[in-house]
């Protein structure tokens, strides 16, 4: 198992936000995690990256016991993500919020860039190529020196993608990565987590739209932090107690 | 709240910005009529206010340094009494020379810094502000405390001086050690390190889920800051002599921050700007007596409220103006129009 999360719990004083969660990712697939507004998927994407600690669980990635490490040491393990309200750098340009996000890849010591020195100049040029590769990649290399606040939602959303693949991830962590575009850009989106995964990253993708169900090769639900269904995306959407989440009532969907 | 909109903002220049009026070569005739002033003007009065420019701007443009990764300290000007206190201390009580306190300070001064900023690199905004301007606070009751070491309530005194006390020996050393930190500050900015502090001001969620170590670069960001400042703080020590709590206390930082706001916070020449001008102002209202901060402070609304990007925006603004009356006039010539 790739990704593996036992008997994750978070606690926000009195509530509970996710509750005793079970789930496994194997390398590779695409996961959908679906539910109701206010289920937990969010809190489950901060559990797993180190925005927030559990309460008592643990997060287990490649074979590593990250629970409660910090951010960005888990951007370093390979794990990717986005973000749902989508913050970016806003006053950088397309090209320096991607080219910013390459930190890690590769990594120069201080002394390195403080001193300007060779090694430093070589790693710049080179993610720069990077990171032009990397907006090509998601369409956005003709806005590249546009500033991130002036571009459009979707285009925004496509950056907070490119980001995320600017930290090579083997994981990435998609939170509602297609809410508020139009269908043209779902359609790219879509086809661009498609070649994302081709490309040996595996994939989790919080969304509400079920579009982008057809992508995935297993899809778990969670509702209340409770996981209530799991299985292949016909299944789940078969799936009584899954109605009865989104729908309310006896007789749905 | 307002707080954190100025360190959010700090962060609005594109990273490797380049702008026009940074020429390198009115840049070099601006040095070089500076480095010629005492020659032409010896006046020991004008040496006295160009140096303290001097030494104010390096103070301004470090604390520059660390609003860039979205910290507002309100104790900069505690700081550089720290780098002031344990150089004049050093001094006065170990004979030890200038050319060994100044360095040693501006490092201890940086270590106090960044041991400070560890357990305040968990604060934001408002709360970053309180907690500093309490610790700032804190600092003079110290040296208050301190007795005979630090000289208490009735100053520090009998610190030694360096070139025999000549004024034009002090201009140079100040001049050239304003170059180097402003230089330093410079290339520290707008390295890959400036890129990430910036990148923490304007989201600390994404720099940490790309890597970047927030915690740390907080910290190197405050290190950096208060290293310039305790140099700053030591060679005023040695020019000065003599150090008492009102240099350094809460209005001090006030002062730092009137510099850095008033000058342009979105830009590096922002604070050297803000300081000639607001150190010439008060120097030139020094006959309004308890006014003169007042006028300074009414420069300080002005700006805020004609050119929120500080004073250094004015020539861009003019020239904005003067440039969209021009097209406005060649869009009415067009035929047919």
């Amino acid at each position: 198992m790739f990704l593996e999360i036992k008997g994750l719990t978070k606690q926000f004083g009195g509530l509970t936000a996710v509750n005793q969660f079970d789930m496994y990712v194997n390398k590779g697939e695409i996961v959908g995690l679906i539910g109701p507004n206010g289920a937990g998927k969010t809190t489950l994407f901060n559990l797993i990256t180190g925005v927030l600690r559990p309460t008592r669980g643990k997060v287990i990635f490649d074979g590593e016991d990250i629970t409660g490490r910090k951010p960005h040491t888990v951007a370093a393990r390979g794990i990717g993500r986005t973000f749902q309200l989508n913050p970016l750098f806003a006053n950088f340009t397309v090209l320096q919020n991607v080219s910013a996000s390459f930190h890690l890849h590769p990594r120069s010591s201080l002394l390195d860039i403080y001193f300007n020195t060779k090694t430093y100049r070589r790693n710049e040029a080179y993610i720069l190529e990077q990171s032009l590769e990397v907006l090509k990649l998601v369409g956005l290399d003709r806005v590249k020196d546009e500033l991130a606040k002036n571009l459009p939602h979707g285009y925004q959303k496509m950056l907070g993608i490119a980001r995320a693949l600017a930290v090579k991830p083997k994981l990435l962590l998609l939170d509602e990565p297609i809410a508020g575009m139009n269908p043209d850009e779902i359609d790219f989106t879509m086809i661009g987590v498609r070649k994302t995964q081709q490309q040996g990253t595996t994939i989790v993708v919080v969304e509400h739209n079920m579009q982008i169900m057809d992508l995935c090769d297993r899809v778990v639900v969670i509702n209340f932090g409770h996981k209530i269904a799991e299985g292949l995306p016909k299944e789940v959407r078969e799936n009584k107690e899954v109605a009865r989440a989104y729908f309310g009532g006896e007789h749905a969907a | 709240m307002s707080s954190n909109q100025l360190s959010t903002s700090s962060a609005s220049e594109p990273a490797t910005d380049k702008r026009k009026w940074a020429n390198p070569s009115i840049l070099a005739g601006l040095v070089v009529i500076i480095a010629l002033l005492p020659l032409l003007l010896s006046s020991p009065y004008i040496l006295h206010i160009s140096i303290l420019i001097f030494v104010y701007i390096i103070a301004s443009v470090s604390l520059r340094t660390i609003t860039i990764s979205g910290q507002f300290p309100l104790a900069h000007g505690a700081f550089m009494g720290i780098g002031a206190y344990l150089a004049g201390m050093a001094s006065r009580w170990l004979g030890w020379q200038p050319w060994l306190t100044i360095p040693l300070a501006a490092i201890a001064t940086a270590g106090i810094g960044m041991l400070i900023g560890f357990p305040f690199s968990r604060l934001r905004a408002l709360y970053y502000a309180m907690g500093s301007l309490f610790f700032g606070i804190g600092v003079i009751y110290i040296i208050y405390a301190g007795g005979t070491w630090t000289g208490g309530y009735a100053g520090l005194i009998g610190i030694g001086g360096m070139f025999g006390g000549s004024r034009v020996a002090y201009y140079y050393f100040f001049l050239g050690l304003a170059l180097v930190s402003v230089i330093a500050l410079y290339r520290f900015e707008f390295s890959r390190i400036g890129i990430n502090l910036k990148a923490i001001a304007q989201s600390h969620l994404v720099a940490s889920s790309v890597g970047i170590n927030e915690g740390w670069y907080r910290i190197l960001a405050v290190g950096v800051g208060c290293f310039f400042v305790g140099l700053a703080g030591a060679s005023y020590a040695h020019y000065n002599t003599v150090l008492s709590t009102s240099s350094f206390n809460f209005m001090a930082t006030l002062w730092l921050v009137m510099y850095v706001l008033i000058g342009g916070i979105d830009s590096f020449a922002g604070p050297i700007v803000g300081t000639i001008i607001l150190i010439l102002i008060s120097e030139f209202s020094r006959d309004l007596k308890v006014f003169s901060p007042y006028l300074s402070a009414g420069i300080l609304l002005i700006v805020v409220y004609l050119m929120p990007q500080g004073l250094v925006s004015l020539p861009q603004l003019i020239k904005s103006r003067l440039f969209e009356r021009r097209k406005e006039k060649k869009i009415s010539h067009v035929p047919g129009n």
